[in-house]
């Protein structure tokens, strides 16, 4: 092969750090703020409207439950069985890592992986209020921090769609799981390709 | 994404649609609209 074009995404890396920023402030101000109204429904009737068990959310931190910014429940299919291994991509402040933990149990192991490391010192928090066991590293999912082979299942939750390398983003998820592995991801997709504008608006994106 | 699975490698790619995702703004409601903007459960296998 010859040449190594530069990608799109490499030609946007300006564009990508101020979202990069604007996607952290988002999802900062949702759990520092979560009575205030974003462009997505958030919190407690968010994760009621996507089929979480009243008995989860019941029995969750209420900061977590307040602060969940999912757009789906990857639990629906994830079939966790107790000792596997999960990564929870994106585990913002912890809620889809804690119920994974709880099914999981005691035998099994729970990993976060967020951008921003004070959601993961919240994350581990809330964890620790129920007994459920969360390491939650700092790192970007386009290089996730973690040996290959080294997970059972992958969970996120409307995550993927804030990167602008998602190509990247799936081989890690791959690289990440060992064979037989699988993934239980919701996100948010689109059909039509989305204007330059809207791709250049980091509020837009970040939502 | 889901071709972006299945050229990763994974099999047994499943997708449907989360029924009770909206955006919560009419406005960005609409625009998400028009582009087809949608929610979605994905599934997956990396092979043994």
């Amino acid at each position: 092969m010859g040449d190594n074009p530069m990608s799109i995404a490499d030609a946007q890396e300006p564009l990508e750090a101020v979202i990069k920023g604007e996607v952290l402030r988002m999802y900062q101000e949702v759990a520092d703020n979560p009575d205030a109204e974003f462009h997505f429904f958030h919190g407690r009737l968010a994760a009621e409207m996507f089929g979480y068990s009243p008995e989860w959310l019941e029995r969750a931190p209420a900061g977590a439950v307040a602060s969940f910014a999912g757009v789906g429940n990857p639990h629906e299919r994830s079939r966790l069985q107790p000792g596997e291994t999960v990564l929870d991509l994106g585990s913002g402040a912890g809620l889809d890592s804690i119920i994974a933990g709880w099914q999981v149990g005691p035998e099994g192991r729970v990993i976060g992986v967020d951008l921003n490391p004070a959601m993961c010192l919240r994350a581990t928090a809330n964890a620790s209020a129920t007994g459920a066991r969360l390491e939650c590293l700092e790192g970007r999912m386009e290089d996730i921090p973690l040996p290959d082979a080294s997970v059972d299942v992958v969970l996120s939750n409307g995550v993927i769609n804030l990167s602008f390398r998602k190509r990247r983003v799936i081989r890690e998820i791959f690289r990440t799981l060992r064979p037989g592995g699988r993934i239980s991801i919701t996100d948010i997709v689109s059909a039509k390709e989305l204007k330059q504008s809207i791709v250049n608006d980091p509020k837009l994106w970040a939502s | 994404m889901f071709a972006l699975l299945e050229d990763a490698g994974f099999t047994r790619v499943r997708s449907a649609v989360v029924p009770g995702f909206r955006f919560r703004k009419a406005s960005t409601r609409d625009a998400a609209e028009a582009y087809g903007v949608k929610a979605v459960l994905m599934t997956a296998l990396k092979p043994a």
